[in-house]
């Protein structure tokens, strides 16, 4: 095949391709993932292509296009690609060129030459034409030709979508490598930091977007991801956020100039207020205030105003409630608790605002920590997230053939047996109603799993026992005495009015199935006991203790109950 | 805990119980460790197999 084909002659970068912004991202020779600068100096490239006169404008040049041409503007395409036009939502791209139904898929008549005629341009052309302006950005910065990439999509894109995905970029000169779901992206683009440690935990990617919220729970273990559950909203975001400062400040004007009509009836006004209201909204992300201006809003009166982010937090108040909602439900449909959440990871542009932080802090205990510029030091910035993994991912495999990407992330590859519930051993008592767990092998754990833990034993030594058994998460809800009130129901959520007497959650273990006993004698005094333990995908389980500096050890076998399932 | 009098197993080891059934799950084909479990995936290897390459 040609040369692009040949991984030795690969230059891969990531993408993220978004409904409203899309971004391009290389690794440095370090291993460092860099988002790129377009020509324009933009690293969120706003989805948008706009053609005047013939010429395409292309990102941050074409948006202020839907002003004054807006006909011959396309916005908020991603969506629409690889699907029929009957089951596509144009809301979003109702102040650019309408979609409109082209065969089977979905085109724009737009005049994108010197003409005077309208084309039907079909959205695979669309997005081959924006992937082309940002393989291009990208090979100007590098330097080298781009010829491949990582393009990360939502969890819910379809198999068609993909594929008129896949085909739109290899028209654009680009051999998708992989396709990586956004989420696990911005999970990669934090554990690839150098300073990352590698640990079992429960995150949540809560990704508040422009026309789209997605919440994705995923199990790492291991650095190996698991998703859990998703969930996915086109109520609750940024646009609706916007939609917010833009009935806000279209309501002052009309009271400032009695005389004057709607700016939200008018085109040219609405595209205007649009504009501006975004602008406002990411000012409002860095500086506690913000001005509003614009020229000739509507009936050639100009208008200025101020607002602070207390109002702003105020009016979007509903929607950033809705959205931690959004992100509590994805808990639930995970069989989760908040307690079980180690980390939440805000992505999305919108997750620069701080009320969104803050509001999505709220609903979580203390010991969750949330990833946002806001309320973490070490965020990365939330609209980078998925391109840095998608330019991590595409580095880890741009030396692979084509056909080992695919052979691997194969579901004879990707599924995999996940543990029901953790393993690990019990302390301080034998019994298993006295006894604390402590887990080892944490539940939703991928097989086959090795661990390794270093356990304590009784103070004077001698011969221990180790027991090892399967562990069930419990939430110990305890109420405070004094007032008695009914029942709150446990995954009601959104319950924390009544401060005085709430309640107290914790998590803790009870103990299921004992899997075995082990004896380790003579074990000196204050020993440590090293145990490791490798469960197969058959569910069988080798276990080996030792005490730590000791010799010797215990090893021993538990059968598998995969093979010989159904007699139990 | 400390071993109970008289507690006796085979090479000082007792199997008792069987591990829950497992759930079926896709994970998620990113990242070094993934590519790591495919590679021993595809070529069968066991853990401390890998180790030694």
């Amino acid at each position: 095949m040609s040369a692009e084909n040949d991984p030795t002659q690969r230059v891969a970068i990531g993408i993220s391709f978004g409904n409203s912004y899309s971004s391009i991202a290389y690794t440095t020779g370090e291993g460092r993932a860099e988002v790129i600068a377009n020509e324009d100096g933009d690293r969120q490239i706003p989805s948008f292509l706009s053609y005047v006169e013939g010429e395409e404008l292309h990102g941050g040049q074409a948006k202020p296009q839907i002003v004054r041409n807006a006909k011959n503007t396309v916005a908020y395409f991603r969506d629409f690609l690889g699907q029929e036009f009957k089951s596509i939502d144009p809301t979003a791209a109702h102040q650019s060129a309408h979609a409109v139904q082209h065969e089977s898929t979905v085109a724009f008549k737009i005049r994108d030459t010197q003409e005077e005629t309208e084309n039907e341009v079909t959205v695979s052309t669309i997005t081959s034409r924006h992937l082309t302006r940002l393989r291009k950005s990208a090979s100007d910065y590098l330097g080298k030709a781009v010829n491949s990439a990582v393009i990360t999509v939502p969890t819910n894109f379809s198999d068609a979508q993909k594929d008129a995905l896949n085909k739109a970029a290899k028209e654009a000169g680009i051999e998708v490598l992989q396709f990586i779901s956004e989420p696990t992206a911005a999970v990669l683009a934090y554990d690839a930091r150098p300073d990352a440690k590698l640990a079992d935990k429960i995150i949540v990617v809560a990704d508040l977007g422009g026309t789209r919220s997605d919440i994705a729970v995923i199990a790492s273990r291991g650095g190996i991801y698991t998703v859990l559950a998703t969930v996915h909203d086109y109520e609750v975001t940024g646009l609706k956020l916007d939609q917010v400062l833009m009935d806000y400040f279209a309501k002052e004007f009309l009271k400032k100039n009695k005389d004057a009509s709607d700016p939200r009836e008018d085109a040219r006004g609405l595209a205007k207020l649009k504009l501006e209201c975004e602008a406002v909204k990411k000012a409002l992300s860095i500086g506690s205030s913000a001005n509003f201006s614009v020229e000739s809003l509507v009936g050639g009166i100009d208008y200025t105003a101020t607002i602070n982010r207390t109002r702003y937090d105020l009016l979007g108040n509903k929607l950033f409630g809705a959205f931690s909602r959004l992100v509590l439900h994805a808990v639930e449909k995970a069989n989760l608790d908040p307690l079980d959440i180690t980390e939440v990871i805000l992505a999305g542009g919108n997750a620069n605002t701080p009320k969104v932080a803050s509001t999505v802090a709220a609903a979580f205990p203390e010991t969750t920590t949330i990833l946002a510029p806001s309320t973490s030091s070490s965020a990365i910035i939330p609209s980078e997230l998925a391109v840095r993994g998608a330019a991590i991912q595409a580095s880890l495999i741009q030396e692979f053939d084509l056909e080992d990407i695919e052979q691997s992330s194969h579901p004879a590859v990707t599924v995999t047996p996940h543990l029901a519930h953790a393993v690990g051993v019990l302390c301080i008592s034998g019994d298993e109603t006295s006894g604390i767990f402590h887990p080892i092998v944490e539940t939703e754990t991928s097989l086959p799993v090795r661990r390794t833990a270093i356990i304590a034993t009784p103070r004077e030594g001698g011969d221990v026992l180790i027991k090892l058994a399967e562990g069930l998460r419990h939430i110990k809800v305890t109420k405070p005495e004094p007032k008695p009130k009914a029942e709150k129901d446990e995954d009601d959520s959104d319950d924390d009015e009544s401060d005085e007497e709430e309640e107290v959650r914790e998590k803790t273990w009870k103990v299921g199935n004992v899997l075995s006993e082990a004896a380790i004698r003579g074990v000196k005094k204050g020993g440590k006991v090293e145990v490791q333990i490798n469960i197969g995908a058959d569910l069988g389980v080798n276990a080996i203790y030792r005490e730590v500096g000791g010799k010797g050890g215990v090893r021993g076998i538990i059968q598998g109950s995969k093979a010989s399932n159904g007699s139990a | 805990p400390v071993l109970p009098e008289g507690w006796t197993g085979e090479k000082e080891f007792k199997s008792i119980g069987q591990l829950s059934a497992a759930n079926d799950r896709n994970i998620e084909p990113v990242g070094h460790h993934f590519l790591a479990h495919a590679r021993r995936k595809r070529h069968k290897r066991t853990f401390s197999e890998d180790d030694r390459i």
